[in-house]
């Protein structure tokens, strides 16, 4: 078993007078499969990034890695984000859909990674 | 306009033998489009039994709008988790300490609706929006 340290930042000075400035981490035990981050051309097709049917509970990191291009990540077909150009995600997937990604338009390249419980 | 920039960071020294693993995005946090910061936010902390669900929910209108969501499960229990999803899609769980951050998008109807169950033992977590323009929370609450 390995062990995961995840970690979010978020920081703003100037929104309120009280400045946001804080820190989350966790620990998390990785016992099953890894991809390490990889990169994929999307397109405005459909492309299952992740299948339900290959992993359990798992923890998903994303990031666009185009300047411009949006894409959007949904699950199933009922539910979905937009990640906008060099924005990412980070959430735990209990893979009871699969995670399908599609380009707002062009072939933006998009960063991924899971780690499965 | 505020500058709001969130950091991720994953690391593990023991995952690939002979790889650390050091995984690092940073992002300033923009209103639909690219060129505009973020300039609301909304915190709050709450507190739920198994079984019961929170929900924050985007007034309708409100289409594709760029915002963000920050939940981190506060509760010390290990064994205590909560469900985060849209609407009635459960995507995925929170132990404690955990935490997600995620785009929130309303382009359908469904994904207007964040909601949070805890599914065993009362959790306590926290919250942040960062909210793109013309931001409405329509529901907050069990």
């Amino acid at each position: 078993m390995a062990t995961l340290t995840p970690t979010l930042s978020l920081v703003c000075t100037d929104a309120t007078s009280d400045e946001l400035n804080f820190s989350v981490t966790d620990t998390l035990n990785i016992a099953q499969k890894v991809i390490a981050p990889s990169k994929v051309k999307l397109s405005t097709g459909d492309l299952t990034l992740f299948a339900s049917s290959a992993y359990s509970r798992s923890y998903v990191y994303l990031k666009n890695m185009d300047d411009t291009i949006a894409m959007d990540v949904d699950f199933g077909s009922t539910a979905s984000f937009n990640i906008a150009a060099g924005e990412f995600a980070f959430f735990p997937w209990h893979a009871s859909q699969n995670i399908v990604v599609t380009a707002d338009s062009g072939t933006p390249y998009l960063e991924y990674a899971i780690f499965e419980a | 306009m505020a500058t709001t920039t969130a950091t991720v960071s994953i690391s593990s020294s023991d995952l690939m033998p002979g790889s650390p693993l050091n995984i690092s995005a940073s992002s300033t946090l923009m209103k639909t489009g690219i060129t505009t910061g973020m300039e609301l936010m909304e915190m709050g902390n709450h507190s739920i039994a198994t079984g019961t669900e929170f929900a924050l929910s985007l007034a309708k209108g409100d289409v594709n709008g760029a915002h963000w969501l920050y939940i981190a499960n506060t509760s010390t229990d290990s064994t205590y988790y909560i469900e985060w999803g849209y609407h009635d899609t459960m995507i995925g769980p929170l132990y404690s300490g955990d935490w997600m951050f995620v785009p929130w998008n309303n382009a359908v109807a469904d994904d207007s609706e964040i909601e949070v169950e805890a599914k065993i033992g009362t959790n306590t977590f926290e919250y942040a929006i960062f909210k793109g323009g013309s931001w409405t929370l329509a529901t907050a609450g069990a």
